[in-house]
C-alpha cells in the first residue's frame, strides 16, 4: 500500500506509480463517481499524523476510481471536450416521490393496440398534402380544405336514394358533410368524457 | 397535508407538472435550516456544506422551534412546500453539542433520520483552505473507505453513507466532461475499537472523517495520469449520534426501480464479433434408438420372407425377431 505513495524523489524518478494494490480490491460505482475501499484503515497512532494517513487513503482510492473511469468507459472526443460515457447507476439509493403510476388504458388505446394503429407522424399530422390531380400541394381541411371539395360547386346532383328520402325538413345535401362532422365530433367528446369518468373510478 | 389544487393557469401547470412525481425524478434538492440554538462553528458547517451542494439547495435564516427527533412534521410540512427531500438540520445545546441532523423524505413523508455530532475541535471551514475553488455544480468523486460502510445489514454507517450518496452525487448524467473531474470527497470511517471503554459514550463510538481534496493530475509517462491531491475544504470529523429507521414498506416502495422502455437482455442470444447473431437451443433429449449403425450384409432384411419360410425352420427364430422392427418403421 505504501508503495503507491511512494513522492517523485530526485528529478530523474523516470516514471510515477500509477496503480494501487489492496488486498481486498476496490468495488466501483461509475454512474455515481463512487469507489468503495472495504479495506481496513491503516491509520497511524500519533494523531498529528493522522492527517497524512487520511490523505494517502484519499489518494489511492481518487487514483483508482480515476485509472477505471478511464479504463473502463467509453472516452469521445468532441468539439466541447473528452466526454466519459458513464454506466447507469447501481447502489440503490431512496427516490424522491412513488414511481407514477401508469395512465389508465381507454378503449380507444386498448383498440388501437389491438389492431396496431400507431400514433399518426408529424407529417401526416401537417396540414398539407400534395394533389396529384392540379400537383400543387393544398390544405387538407380548413379553409379551401380538401375535406370540404365539391360542397361549393354552384350545383350538385342530388342521388336518389333512400337516405335522400328520409332527409330531415329543412336540410339539403348542401352542408351535409358540415354536419356530419360536428356529429363526430359530438360523439368523440361524448367517448372522452366516459374514458375519463372510467378512469376517475377505477383510481 | 397542502390542498390538492388544480392548475388554473399554464404557469400553475407547469410549476406542479415540475414537482409531480416521475420515473427519471429530478435531482433531489436539499433544505438547509437552524433549530433555536445553534453554536457559531455548527452554522459554519452548515454553510459550507450549503455551498457545496449549490444550485440545488435551499437555505432559511430564521430560527426554527424543531426537535426532528421528537416532532418531524414541521420538516415533512417544509420538505412539502419547498419540494426539497434532503434536509439538513444543524442545532446544538448542552447534551447534544453541534448536531447536523440529515432527513430524507419520501412522498413528502419523513423516510430516515440520522444525527451527526460534529467534532468542534477539528473543523475546518472552506475558507480556511487556500488555493483554488471548484466551480458551482460540478460533480464530485466520491470514495468511502473503511469496513464500517461494507456491512450487509443496515448500521448507521451504512445510513451514512447512503445519505451522503444522495447528498453529493449531483445530477445523475450519462456523460461526464473529463475536465469536470476536479475534486474528490472522501469519506473514511475509523476502526471499531474493541476498548473496554463505555459503549454508550459517544466520543468512544467510531468517527467518520469528511475530506474534500482538488484533484491534481501529472503526467506519469504511461497512459494514466497519476493523482496527486490537495485539500479544499470544508474538513470535518463526524460521531454518528441518534438514527430513525426508514419504515420497511416505505423503504421498499422507495427503492423501487420504474419499469424502462429499454429491452431487457435476451438469454442466450449473442452476437459474435462479425455481427452475427448466435443463439443457443433447447433441443431436447436425442432417440439414440433409431440411430442408423453401420450397414451390414449379414443384417440385412431379406427381400421375400415367404421363400425362406419353407426353407428352413432355425431360421424362423431370427425371423420373428425381424417383425417388430419392420412394424416399427411404417409407424414413422
Amino acid at each position: 500500500m505504501s508503495a503507491t505513495t511512494v513522492p517523485a524523489g530526485g528529478s530523474k524518478a523516470p516514471k510515477l506509480p500509477v496503480t494501487v494494490d489492496k488486498p481486498t480490491p476496490y468495488t466501483f460505482d461509475l454512474g455515481l463517481l463512487l469507489a468503495n475501499d472495504s479495506n481496513p484503515l491503516e491509520m497511524s497512532p500519533d494523531p498529528s499524523q493522522r492527517e497524512t494517513s487520511l490523505a494517502t487513503i484519499a489518494r489511492d482510492g481518487a487514483q483508482s476510481l480515476i485509472n477505471q473511469l478511464l479504463t473502463t468507459c467509453p472516452i469521445t472526443s468532441t468539439p466541447a471536450g473528452v466526454l466519459l460515457s458513464l454506466p447507469p447507476p447501481q447502489t440503490a439509493i431512496p427516490r424522491e416521490k412513488p414511481v407514477p403510476a401508469p395512465k389508465a388504458e381507454t378503449k380507444w388505446s386498448a383498440f388501437a393496440k389491438r389492431r396496431g394503429i400507431k400514433p399518426k407522424t408529424r407529417e401526416q399530422r401537417r396540414n398539407l398534402a400534395y394533389d396529384e390531380v392540379t400537383g400543387e400541394f393544398g390544405r387538407k381541411w380548413g379553409y379551401m380544405g380538401a375535406n370540404k371539395a365539391g360542397q361549393e360547386e354552384p350545383i350538385i346532383e342530388v342521388p336518389n336514394s333512400k337516405k335522400e328520402q328520409e332527409r330531415k325538413e329543412g336540410t339539403s345535401i348542401r352542408g351535409d358533410k358540415r354536419r356530419e362532422i360536428r356529429e363526430r365530433i359530438k360523439r368523440n367528446e361524448r367517448k372522452m368524457r366516459s374514458n375519463q369518468r372510467n378512469a376517475a373510478e377505477r383510481r | 397535508m397542502l390542498r390538492q389544487v388544480k392548475p388554473r393557469t399554464a404557469r400553475s401547470k407547469r410549476a406542479l407538472e415540475k414537482r409531480a412525481p416521475k420515473i427519471v425524478e429530478n435531482p433531489k434538492t436539499a433544505l438547509f435550516l437552524r433549530g433555536t440554538t445553534c453554536s457559531q462553528v455548527t452554522q459554519d458547517a452548515l454553510a459550507d456544506l450549503y455551498a457545496m451542494r449549490q444550485t440545488n439547495a435551499k437555505r432559511f435564516h430564521k430560527k426554527n422551534p424543531i426537535h426532528p427527533f421528537e416532532d418531524a412534521s414541521s420538516l415533512t410540512f417544509f420538505s412539502e412546500k419547498n419540494d426539497c427531500s434532503l434536509i439538513l438540520f444543524a442545532s446544538s445545546n448542552k447534551k447534544r453539542p453541534s448536531t447536523i441532523t440529515f432527513a430524507r423524505t419520501f412522498d413528502y413523508k419523513m423516510l430516515d433520520m440520522l444525527e451527526f455530532y460534529l467534532d468542534t475541535g477539528s473543523f475546518r471551514s472552506i475558507s480556511q483552505f487556500k488555493g483554488k475553488k471548484v466551480p458551482v455544480g460540478t460533480r464530485p468523486l466520491m470514495v468511502f473507505a473503511g469496513t464500517a460502510f461494507e456491512s450487509t445489514v443496515p448500521t448507521p454507517f451504512t445510513m451514512a453513507k447512503s445519505m451522503l450518496i444522495d447528498f453529493f452525487r449531483g445530477e445523475t448524467t450519462d456523460k461526464i466532461d473529463v475536465e469536470g473531474l476536479q475534486h474528490v470527497v472522501v469519506v473514511t470511517a475509523d476502526e471499531p475499537n474493541n476498548a473496554s471503554t463505555d459503549p454508550n459514550d459517544p466520543s468512544n463510538k467510531p468517527a467518520l472523517h469528511l475530506r474534500v481534496y482538488l484533484i491534481r493530475t501529472k503526467r506519469s509517462g504511461q497512459r494514466l495520469p497519476r493523482v496527486e491531491l490537495e485539500e479544499h475544504g470544508p474538513r470535518m470529523d463526524f460521531r454518528l449520534g441518534r438514527v430513525q429507521e426508514p419504515d420497511e414498506a416505505m423503504l421498499k416502495e422507495a427503492l423501487r426501480k420504474p419499469k424502462t422502455n429499454e429491452e431487457r437482455t435476451k438469454k442466450n442470444i449473442s452476437t459474435d464479433i462479425m455481427g452475427d447473431k448466435i443463439g443457443r437451443i433447447h433441443t431436447g433429449k436425442l432417440d439414440l434408438s433409431e440411430l442408423q449403425t453401420r450397414k451390414m450384409k449379414g443384417l440385412k432384411r431379406e427381400r421375400d420372407p415367404h421363400l425362406l419360410e419353407d426353407d428352413d425352420d432355425d431360421e424362423g427364430g431370427d425371423f420373428a425377431q425381424e417383425e417388430p422392427k419392420r412394424k416399427r418403421k411404417t409407424k414413422l
